[in-house]
């Protein structure tokens, strides 16, 4: 069985500091493509939810003229969740509030490419 | 638009589905065809199709998962141009129904899956005492078949104690 082509890049987001989870996930479905998520997170819940919420921030930034949505980041009291699209495709990455979310920001970016 | 339910206890978790899903239509009922609460539908007509045809698909799909995979399948799913359907079974402990929802691009497969895992979850809890229940003859079927739709669509009164009326000896 062959590699996800998405591995390498949750690997390497898996691996900053702070992170508990990251996934690939269809933009219209909401379906996890592939992941990697500390245990006891329930990536499928995450997955669909996040997917819409990026869903919908595209729709408004579009709506509101300002074009394609660069990234979104979600600040909560106990993290933050972070999303990059392309292509009907999101990239989720879900952090603790101690991760250094401009490391994270330069990876999801980085890893932009492979979502192509 | 509320959601319209043969039995009481049905209600709030098939309303909570619909809003946080954001469901066109909804459709609970019993693998028999008997609808128990549905949500988007306009005509009495269109309801019973629905659930013949649900109740067909589930039936079909039980036994092919049975010959393919060795049990039956428990979730179908099908993406239309702009709607999509979703049939799942509903299996409480007391009973098993059948759930159907219809949904386009303002949800997701993603969240149905999930607001249909927690109305399994509302429904279990909400589900009132077994009552004992008479044998199925095409004559009662028929008969419930019917008042379950009259129930829905305002023609009948609804029972009030939560029970399958006119299913149980009582």
């Amino acid at each position: 069985m062959s590699a996800s082509p998405f591995e390498g890049v949750l690997s390497m987001l898996i691996r900053q500091r702070g992170v508990q989870g990251c996934m690939v996930v269809g933009e219209a479905d909401g379906i996890v493509v592939d992941s990697n998520v500390q245990v006891g997170i329930q990536s499928n819940v995450v997955a669909a939810l996040a997917a819409a919420l990026y869903r919908k921030a595209r729709l408004c930034s579009a709506a509101a003229g300002l074009s394609t949505v660069g990234f979104l980041q979600l600040e909560a009291e106990r993290g933050h969740i972070c999303a990059i699209g392309r292509d009907g495709l999101v990239l989720v990455t879900l952090a603790e509030p101690r991760a250094h979310i401009g490391r994270i920001r330069g990876a999801m970016l980085e890893s932009l490419s492979v979502l192509a | 638009m509320r959601t319209h339910v043969a039995e009481p206890w049905i209600e709030a978790p098939l309303q909570t589905f619909v809003d946080e899903a954001h469901a066109l239509f909804a459709l609970l009922l019993h693998p028999n065809g008997q609808v128990m609460g549905q949500f988007g539908f306009t005509r009495a007509v269109d309801v019973m199709a629905a659930c013949a045809l649900a109740a067909a698909i589930h039936a079909s799909a039980g036994e092919l998962g049975k010959e393919l995979d060795g049990k039956p399948f428990r979730e179908m799913y099908h993406a239309g141009r702009d709607r999509q359907i979703f049939i799942g079974d509903v299996p409480t402990t007391q009973q098993q129904f059948v759930f159907l929802t219809v949904f386009d691009s303002e949800s997701s497969l993603g969240l149905v899956r999930i607001y249909f895992q927690e109305l399994c979850e509302l429904l279990e809890d909400a589900q009132p005492p077994v009552m004992k229940q008479a044998p199925i003859s095409s004559t009662s079927l028929e008969h419930d078949l019917n008042r379950n739709l009259a129930i829905l669509f305002g023609r009948a009164p609804r029972a009030t104690d939560g029970g399958e009326s006119s299913l149980s000896l009582s």
